[in-house]
């Protein structure tokens, strides 16, 4: 997938819109993969890279759960803590958003910014999966530009 | 499947360590976690059993650095081998970009090594990926026991496509990263093939601006998003006919209703009310149709009353007029 900044700042303002709304401390945008998209509100120290694998993971493990109960998928995930909670929310069909919250907000709230912001990120996405591939000079040679970094990284001792 | 941020910069690639259970790839991620630098691996992540053995994936971070002005990040993952956890080690390979398999070459695991091998191909196949065209990079471990294949009886039973193999002792980091280091430049040689191709820039990005724009506009975004490549005219038309739809007219008033959500109260509120207001007609009708009916047959049974009793009189009538006529006859002479 391909991510462009107009397409970060789209869905940024959906995201800080839904932020605003709920009241939850972050929000995080996750693909299938594990990867993150994008991020708003306070993260602090959270390492976003193992719990975007964790959620991708999470998910991905759930879907399997709904498979075997025969239904299509479970589009809402939930996580209670004793301070902050997370709350997982199908976006289309290859991204997971994640909120975060705590006390200063509930759980209903959260729920229900999260369908409308969850249907507004579908339709940004649905344009991002559908269009056609594009020409990327800033990729041309990125392979041959790597070789570089890998020598650097794969130094054996 | 490789994710590129030009936003946040960043190139991300997902790589999946298969093979048998105890072939070392677990090991092999706790090498590369140990050697690599600090500053560019973060935390190696484990689900594993009380007794240490992967349940669900490890998972390792890996930041190559800056290539071309994008951070290039690895996000490193191994299944577990052991053959009941199938369902978990399919969750794990779904959009991997790059495949190491870790094979055992100790004598007597190569049946384990075939069958693992088969179960990659069948996991990859169920996401609709060829072995033969995703970058795979074969690591024949443990290579210092003392009873092991030959180079040569292994590839014969697991590379029959020719893939990149190295042999390591994953134990001792020996290997480790040499098969991580070619397969990473697959992977980006692969990446680059899918989205570097050299095209010219004037049909660069042909849809995304537009595209985007639409539907950010559609979700009340404040920041206005300029259009700077033209656009094919059918598919702006299509995404802005969605994007401007107009709220049905008998949208239920809610504050903060999304859009998107308002069709199915529209569709569900005739479909309860429509079968309701026309059994109740229905029941009105029939309703007077009983009142009429009930009045007809009161009507009726007055008229008979009346025609009775207008008989009676007139019988009356006759009897006395009779018997008026005999006594006038008796009187006249």
């Amino acid at each position: 997938m391909v991510f462009y900044q107009d397409d970060v700042d789209a869905i940024n303002n959906v995201l800080n819109e839904f932020l605003k709304l709920s009241d939850s401390k972050c929000n995080i945008l996750i693909d299938k993969e594990g990867h993150m998209v994008t991020k708003v509100g306070s993260t602090g120290d959270i390492d976003l890279q193992s719990v975007s694998a964790l959620v991708a993971g999470s998910y991905a493990a759930t879907r399997e759960m709904a498979r075997l109960l025969g239904e299509d998928e479970f589009s809402v995930l939930f996580h209670q803590g004793k301070n902050d909670s997370i709350q997982l929310t199908l976006v289309g069909e290859r991204t997971i958003l994640a909120t975060v919250f705590d006390e200063r907000t509930t759980i209903g709230m959260v729920r229900l910014y999260a369908t409308e912001a969850s249907e507004k990120l579908a339709k940004i996405f649905e344009v991002i999966l559908t269009r056609p591939p594009g020409d990327n000079p800033e990729l041309e040679n990125y392979s041959q530009n790597a070789k570089g970094a890998l020598d650097f990284f794969f130094v054996e001792e | 499947m490789v994710q590129i941020n030009f936003s946040l910069k960043e190139v991300n690639c997902k790589v999946v360590y298969y093979g048998p259970g105890l072939s070392g790839k677990t090991t092999n991620l706790e090498v590369v976690h140990q050697k690599a630098p600090s500053a560019s691996v973060g935390d190696l992540t484990s689900i594993a059993t009380e007794g240490d053995r992967t349940l669900f994936f490890d998972f390792l971070p890996l930041d190559l650095g800056q290539v071309a002005g994008m951070k290039t990040k690895f996000q490193i993952y191994t299944v577990p081998g052991q053959v009941y956890y199938n369902s978990t080690r399919k969750l794990v390979v779904q959009g991997s970009d790059g495949v190491v398999f870790v094979a055992d070459s100790k004598r007597g695991k190569m049946d384990e090594n075939i069958e693992s091998l088969g179960n990659l191909i069948e996991n990859l196949k169920e996401y609709g990926m060829d072995i033969s065209t995703t970058p795979v990079v074969l690591q024949y471990n443990k290579r210092d026991l003392p009873e092991i294949y030959t180079l040569e009886e292994l590839n014969e039973s697991l590379n029959k496509w020719g893939f990149p193999y190295f042999e390591a002792v994953a134990r001792d980091g020996v290997g480790v990263f040499p098969t991580l280091k070619h397969l990473a430049g697959m992977v980006l040689e692969s990446l680059n093939r899918q989205h570097g191709g050299g095209g010219s820039v004037a049909i660069r990005k042909p849809t995304r601006p537009a595209a985007v724009s639409a539907s950010a506009q559609s979700v009340g975004a404040t920041q206005t998003a300029v259009a700077t490549a033209p656009r094919p005219q059918q598919q702006s038309t299509a995404v802005a006919a969605t994007a401007t739809a107009p709220p049905p007219p008998s949208r239920a008033p809610a504050p903060m209703a999304p859009a998107a959500s308002a069709p199915p109260r529209v569709t569900s509120a005739p479909a309860v009310s429509q079968p309701q207001s026309a059994s109740r007609a229905s029941a009105q009708s029939s309703v007077a149709r009983v009142a009429s009916n009930e009045s007809a047959g009161s009507e009726q049974k007055k008229g008979k009353g009346l025609l009775i009793v207008a008989l009676v009189v007139l019988l009356g009538a006759a009897v006395a007029g009779a018997h008026f006529a005999g006594l006038l006859e008796n009187l006249l002479p």
